[in-house]
């Protein structure tokens, strides 16, 4: 006959883990809590989210719904810590010392927290932004408390820790309303160069997005080696600007041509001062002549 | 063009050619507009289809809310109110709408789009910008490219002031179509550097019929408040 063992789960859940007078049950009513918080706070930021959508830019419906979502688990640890028989009030206390040996373990985690919220509250970066910054250009994905994910223009994730970003220069390529962008264009010396700033500002003029204000720019910058070369300076809004670039400098080159004005190839003339080609051609005649 | 379709129609007006066509069970909408063509298969039994001018800050993208109109210099003296008619571009929106729901099918226009910065790179405003000349009374207009603006100006300010340009946030604008189209507006010069501009919610004509609005059907929460121009009045 075998013997019947008999388990009496309320029991065990009494027994102390070890560790102090915790028990089983207070170790799970921790993680029972915690991850009910956990949940709560992912519904309720997705459900912020979602109701903010068309109500609040994407950075701060992001900033927002974050927020939301830490305070919710943050209250959560808060209720789920008693049950550790983890004296709150002890953390005052503790608070100090504690501060001291976690500030010298986590230095960089909590540069780059303090850096997470600057960044967030200082608005140099928005969720979307073409950027430059510590030699990453991409636009920006996300701002994260600790780290700032920016997609490169080839599609590479790439993390930069958001201390870096907060101490590295900043540039901001769609911050400001509009942008200016500039083409060298050369023509042949024998080209009417009055005639090609006519023809490349009616172009412009017919492009939507080349501002009508501030005006474009069209003219003569320098005399090249083998061209004269025509500089154009456009703005355009910041945040269609390469659509812009892209579309009108053959639209430039195209009128241009068609018109009789054409872009030279690099070319040298060459003077012999010894009379060379004579010599040549009167040998090249006489070898005939044999 | 304009007004409100239930099943197939053909509209036809020179370039332009909007229609639904019955395919068995399937609608489809086209529209042929400079050249381009947009089709679009509907799935609709109650539906109905509106067409009306909208908010001319679509095209050729949208990337602004802002209209800019310019127009001869008038000076204004010191508390003088008058008002004049100018011309304004004209985009055609496209509208499928249900019982418990509107929702954008296409926005086209038949003229050609400029786009301008008012103030500075730094804190302006892009604006879609359109040129008119000034009006005493209702200008002739091409129904489909341009319509009417009444526009109010008020000199508020103690010094004579030169006008000769309106900027107005577009999502405030209400339209009216009839025989033509028409908005109404106000400007408020506030000093020789500044002015307040907003949209009246009125037909100029008895009669007209009001715009389905883009930013209503896009069911974006829009505050009625009117434009400061802080940039300059020319």
């Amino acid at each position: 006959m075998g013997s019947v063992v008999t388990f009496n789960v309320t029991e065990i859940l009494e027994i102390p883990i070890g560790v102090g007078e915790i028990t089983a049950w207070n170790l799970l009513y921790f993680v029972i809590i915690l991850i009910v918080g956990v949940a709560v706070a992912k519904a309720v930021s997705v459900n912020v989210r979602r109701a903010l959508s068309e109500r609040l830019p994407k950075n701060e419906r992001e900033l927002l719904t974050k927020l939301i979502y830490y305070i919710i688990v943050l209250w959560a640890i808060v209720i789920a810590l008693p049950q550790l028989k983890f004296d709150l009030s002890g953390l005052l206390v503790a608070g100090g010392i504690a501060g001291l040996v976690i500030g010298f373990a986590s230095q960089s985690v909590v540069a780059n927290l303090v850096s997470g919220l600057f960044l967030m509250f200082e608005h140099p970066i928005k969720i979307g932004d073409n950027i430059n910054v510590a030699d990453v250009s991409g636009s920006v994905e996300d701002i994260r408390i600790l780290s700032t994910v920016v997609k490169t223009y080839d599609g590479i994730y790439v993390r930069i820790p958001n201390e870096q970003v907060f101490t590295s220069n900043i540039t901001n390529y769609v911050h400001n309303a509009a942008r200016r962008f500039e083409y060298n264009i050369g023509i042949r010396y024998q080209d009417d160069a009055n005639e090609a700033i006519r023809i490349a500002s009616e172009v412009i003029s017919t492009h939507p997005f080349a501002l009508k204000s501030p005006a474009p720019s069209v003219f003569v910058d320098n005399l090249g080696d083998n061209s004269v070369n025509l500089t154009v300076y456009i703005w355009a809004p910041a945040r269609n600007w390469w659509d812009v670039r892209t579309d009108l400098l053959w639209k430039i080159k195209q009128e241009l041509e068609e018109n009789g004005i054409e872009i030279p190839f690099p070319q040298r003339t060459v003077w012999f001062a010894d009379g060379l080609e004579v010599k040549n051609r009167t040998a090249g005649k006489k070898e005939t002549e044999e | 063009m304009f007004g409100r379709y239930r099943g197939t129609f053909h509209r036809e007006d020179g370039d332009l050619l909007v229609e639904t066509e019955r395919n068995g069970c399937l609608l489809t909408y086209r529209r042929k507009c400079g050249g381009q063509t947009f089709e679009r298969l509907l799935v609709s039994k109650t539906g109905e289809i509106v067409i009306n001018p909208v908010e001319p800050v679509n095209l050729p993208k949208e990337i602004t809310n802002f209209l800019q109109i310019e127009f001869s210099p008038m000076v204004i003296e010191p508390g003088a109110t008058q008002t004049v008619y100018l011309k304004f571009p004209v985009e055609i929106g496209v509208f499928l709408e249900a019982p418990r729901d509107i929702e954008v099918l296409d926005v086209f226009g038949l003229g050609t789009q400029k786009y301008t910065l008012y103030g500075s790179p730094t804190s302006g405003v892009i604006a879609r910008w359109y040129q008119s000349a000034v009006y005493t009374e209702i200008p002739p207009v091409e129904c489909l490219c341009e319509g009417v603006m009444v526009l109010s100006i008020h000199n508020a300010s103690h010094e004579w002031v030169e006008v000769s340009c309106a900027v107005f946030e577009s999502t405030d604008m209400k339209i009216y179509y009839g025989d033509f189209v028409a908005t109404t507006a106000t400007m408020k010069v506030i000093s020789t550097t500044m002015a307040e501009t907003d949209f009246v919610d009125a037909p100029l004509r008895p009669g007209m019929v009001k715009s389905v609005e883009l930013y209503s059907a896009r069911k974006i929460p829009v505050i009625n408040r009117g434009y400061l121009m802080e940039w300059g009045l020319s």
